[in-house]
């Protein structure tokens, strides 16, 4: 068996193919995020360490999309008007609640993100189903490549070129994914785990530095989330990047994230390595409720309901 | 755990891939169709009327291969082509034609009047992809109707520039490097055939529809195209790939409409007449021209280049089928037929299409052919999770 994966010092010290220095950290500071009177994110904070796995977790409605679409700029951060006194010269700046390196993600379009190495992958699988896998992987090659029209009408030699070498590519990471056999299938007609490992693919295909995954899990069975999981973490130790991903399937995060993010009604309400964060009361009441007091009833027998919070059997 | 894994650079040999050999018979049928359509002219001989009918299919597959990459490409539907068409009629007859008593004309060559006219039509697109950019599906539909009534309006006020709907103007006769298109005396002959101005004409139609179909096959399969597929299918998704969603979806509809305005000025050149309509629903530029454009799109398969030619072959060669029947053999003569004439017949014919197409194979001719060709059968797949219907179509296949 190889050396851990998980192992953190490894990760610092040697991570398998050396620590790209491209890939940069992203951080996510104070984001505040209200829609009308519901405040989907308040004040959240972390920050995904280059060249690991970093979850997102939460119960059903906590905000990680939410907080997903803010980081790939579908949703813009809430900023509260600076309370102004009259006669004073207010310098307004950007909070820039979400950067990666330099780049203050909350300016930017959603297409500008691909440039700047971060790809996504969708809950929803959201390829085109009517084009084959090839085609699909393709699309990630957008922004290393040129031409519009005229230079593709034309075929261009060099064009053309840019064409074969990239499909070789696109053809490579496919291997890579063990899509090597589907490059030729239309991609509707696929079953929904290789779909989700095409939807992967393309975006590896943009060589992101930094790579978002919604809920890769979601819809597939046991065994093909432990092929995720395989995966997961195989492209991060084989390509050096920071994976965040948003995910229910708690057997997953636990695998193989390095760190891990709860979020709990627009809350940060725990943040660190999988066992410290498992073992946090905290999160143990956001995910099993009122089931962890009556636990506390039965062994403490005293304790109420509401105020028992502390109690948490170890 | 990460030992199953492939490497992205490892020297796994990949498994057989299927290596693309060239096909060639498909080469030498396009060879023979290719030679057969250069000596069209030829075949045809003396019957000019057939010859006519034949340049107005591919003043069909132009206009149509345009709409078929923004319906079926990138996924924006558009009944306003016979507004881009007119554009391009007109810009042609203005830049190329001579400056009469009230007539606007600006005398350039005519090769200049071609190509400005394509950019003015590509141009006017432009103006309105902002409006293509901000709805979708059937509200766009309605909006871009709305240029066609545009088209009518301003055909019928600028009598400076369309000559107006009573007379028209002539549109300048076609000249390439001092060859004029245009019949002369003595007239070159190709096998026997007198090469006059209609079998000039067939030859520049014949390379305008070739060059806009190589072009369009090119950017199907190449960046550009994938972007196009990529926003029609999601946006969300194009925009992560690093699509520029509104650039792309703007981008589409300047070349659909220059792909009009190129139809435009062939309309011209033969009808040898621009003239704007005289009401909506009849006429050169008018609602039935947007249908049958569409219909063209849809017998031929959404997004399907050749599917496109195709089309045209049934829409627009019908019509002038019939025509041509009611003007030579006296078809459709009986008052009993209650008024049925060439161009309803043929509305009926390929508006019955459409119905047939809608229901029984969506993927229209396109998806036809590649079963005929027995490639990619598509295997019968259960339903995938998620209840995602099978599609039949294969819009990114080169050869589709």
């Amino acid at each position: 068996m190889s050396a851990g994966t998980r192992d953190e010092a490894a990760v610092a010290a040697e991570p398998p193919t050396g620590l790209r220095d491209d890939v940069r950290e992203l951080v996510v500071e104070d984001l505040t995020l209200r829609f009308g009177g519901i405040t989907a994110l308040d004040a959240v904070s972390f920050t995904v360490a280059p060249g690991t796995v970093h979850a997102l977790i939460g119960p059903n409605g906590a905000g990680k999309s939410s907080c997903f679409n803010v980081i790939s700029g579908l949703y813009r951060p809430t900023r509260d008007p600076a309370p102004r006194e009259p006669g004073v010269r207010h310098r307004v700046r950007a909070p820039r609640e979400v950067r990666y390196g330099d780049a203050d993600l909350t300016a930017l379009s959603p297409h500008k993100l691909a440039a700047l190495g971060i790809g996504r992958s969708f809950q929803n699988i959201a390829l085109s189903p009517g084009s084959t896998v090839r085609d699909n992987v393709l699309t990630g090659r957008h922004v290393l490549t040129r031409g519009g029209f005229l230079s593709g009408g034309l075929r261009l030699p060099r064009t053309v070129r840019e064409e074969r070498r990239h499909t070789a590519r696109a053809e490579e990471i496919c291997d890579f994914l063990g899509l090597a056999d589907r490059l030729d299938t239309v991609v509707g007609v696929l079953p929904y785990g290789v779909a989700k490992r095409v939807d992967i693919a393309r975006a590896l295909a943009i060589e992101p530095t930094l790579l978002l995954l919604d809920e890769p899990a979601a819809g597939l069975n046991a065994t093909e989330t432990a092929q995720m999981a395989v995966t997961i973490t195989g492209l991060r130790d084989a390509l050096g990047i920071s994976v965040l991903l948003v995910e229910h399937d708690m057997g997953l995060v636990m695998g193989i994230a390095d760190r891990v993010s709860v979020l709990d009604f627009g809350r940060l309400i725990a943040d660190g390595p999988p066992a410290e964060v498992q073992a946090d009361p905290g999160v143990i009441r956001a995910y099993l409720g009122t089931g962890e007091d009556e636990t506390d009833d039965e062994t403490d027998g005293g304790a109420t309901a509401d105020g028992g919070g502390d109690g948490v059997p170890s | 755990m990460s030992d199953t894994l492939v490497k992205p650079s490892s020297a796994q040999p990949a498994p057989a891939a299927p290596k693309r050999r060239r096909n060639w018979l498909a080469i030498a049928a396009t060879a023979v169709g290719l030679v057969l359509l250069v000596l069209l002219p030829v075949i045809i001989g003396t019957e000019v009327a057939y010859l006519k009918v034949a340049q107005y299919i591919l003043i069909g597959a132009v206009g149509g291969i345009g709409l078929t990459l923004l319906v079926g490409q990138a996924g924006q539907l558009s009944l306003a082509h016979p507004f881009f068409l007119l554009v391009g009629a007109v810009s042609y007859a203005v830049l190329s034609g001579e400056a009469e008593a009230d007539l606007v004309g600006l005398g350039l060559p005519p090769v200049i009047g071609l190509i400005g006219a394509v950019a003015v039509s590509g141009l006017l697109g432009l103006a309105f992809a902002p409006v293509a950019g901000r709805l979708r599906g059937i509200y766009l539909g309605v909006a871009s109707l709305s240029l066609v009534f545009l088209g009518l309006w301003l055909g019928q006020s600028l009598e400076s520039l369309t000559g107006g709907t009573s007379s028209g103007r002539t549109p300048p006769t076609f000249e390439l490097f001092g060859f004029a298109f245009a019949n002369s005396e003595p007239a070159p002959t190709i096998l026997g055939v007198a090469i006059q101005k209609q079998q000039r004409l067939w030859f520049l139609f014949l390379a305008l529809a070739v060059i806009a179909y190589l072009l369009a096959r090119g950017a199907v399969r190449s960046r550009i195209g994938r972007a196009w597929r990529a926003v029609r299918d999601n946006e969300a998704a194009a925009a992560a790939m690093g699509v520029n969603v509104t650039r792309v979806k703007a981008g589409a509809f300047v070349v659909s409409s220059a792909y009009a305005g190129l139809a435009g000025v062939m309309t011209a050149l033969w009808l040898d007449l621009v003239k704007p309509d005289e009401n909506e629903f009849t006429g050169n530029y008018s609602l039935t021209v947007a249908i049958a454009f569409l219909a063209i799109v849809i017998i031929g398969g959404l997004g399907s280049v050749p599917g496109a030619v195709f089309g045209a072959v049934v829409v627009y060669g019908l019509q002038q089928f019939f025509l041509l029947g009611a003007n030579e053999f006296g078809w459709f003569a009986d008052a009993e037929f209650g008024g049925l004439t060439a161009v309803v017949l043929s509305a009926f014919v390929y508006g019955t299409a459409v119905v047939l197409v809608v229901l029984f194979e969506p993927g229209g001719a396109a998806a036809i052919g590649r079963r005929l060709v027995g490639r990619r059968a598509p295997a019968p797949v259960p339903a995938a999770p998620g209840g995602r219907d099978t599609p039949e179509r294969n819009d990114d296949d080169p050869r589709a």
